[in-house]
């Protein structure tokens, strides 16, 4: 069972994502992620993070970094 | 420190059982889950990775609830009358105590998450049921079938019935209520047909 505290869950505007463009590579090979998938389905593309180092803004500034809105979703 | 609760959980099947029954997969998200279970989106996310997952293992939890319920107070051990009787009135309590689970179990096997969901709610389960059939056909009570047809007419009339049931009505509209005397008039032809 994944350690819920460790769980971060963003809305985003990340409609598709190719598994070889740069931010797919970047949160796959982050060492602090430990697991990642967003929820092309949902309305709010639903980011959620497994990761017990990484705050909410770091992950924030990833995204917006590659011209994806990011926030947290409460 | 976030903690699960398990009442919450709890709804959260629920309410998503009612919902995909209600609407299908097409018009189920998780932002109506939310709101009819009164979470917020986020709550949802926790729990489950996405929508995909959900249904996965919503799906998995009624089947693995399904196939206890059959398999209670039955041993693969049973003469083949009596344990196909347990059958008959594990299954046929779980239909009427239950409709929305089966309704939804249906949707779910019957959709691209059918084959995964089933099994992983049948471990166990197909082995009971195998080797409740390989004794009953060495023990003569039972004529050696394909299991397709063996299964046809072993359950088939009785999920007939239960169709019936649930729908109210039966052919041309009749009112319909499933009774124990009819389950053992159907179960009595049944076994009829299947020994040697």
């Amino acid at each position: 069972m994944e350690n819920q505290d460790h769980i971060l869950i963003f809305r985003t505007n990340i409609t598709a994502l190719c598994k070889n463009c740069e931010m797919h590579k970047t949160l796959q090979s982050h060492t602090g992620i430990q697991q990642w998938n967003i929820d092309h389905e949902d309305v709010d593309c639903v980011l959620r993070i497994v990761s017990d180092s990484l705050s909410p803004q770091n992950i924030i500034t990833i995204i917006n970094r590659y011209g994806f809105d990011c926030s947290e979703l409460e | 420190m976030r903690t699960r609760n398990a009442d919450k959980e709890k709804l959260v099947i629920e309410k998503a059982i009612e919902l995909i029954v209600q609407d299908g997969f097409q018009g189920f998200s998780m932002n109506k889950l939310a709101k009819s279970c009164g979470v917020s989106v986020a709550t949802l996310y926790i729990y489950y990775e996405d929508k995909d997952d959900l249904i996965r293992k919503i799906g998995t939890e009624i089947g693995r609830n399904f196939f206890a319920t059959t398999l209670k107070d039955f041993s693969p051990d049973m003469s083949f009358a009596e344990g196909l009787k347990k059958q008959w009135e594990n299954r046929a309590a779980f239909a009427i105590k239950y409709p929305n689970e089966v309704a939804c179990f249906e949707i779910i096997r019957h959709s691209p998450h059918g084959e995964q969901t089933l099994n992983d709610a049948l471990v166990g389960f197909k082995d009971q049921m195998g080797q409740f059939f390989n004794n009953a056909v060495k023990n003569n009570e039972l004529i050696p079938l394909p299991i397709e047809v063996f299964w046809s007419v072993a359950y088939g009339p009785l999920y007939s019935l239960l169709r019936f049931h649930s729908e109210g009505k039966s052919m041309g509209g009749k009112p319909f209520k499933f009774t124990d005397a009819m389950m053992d008039e159907t179960f009595q032809l049944v076994i009829k047909a299947l020994k040697p």
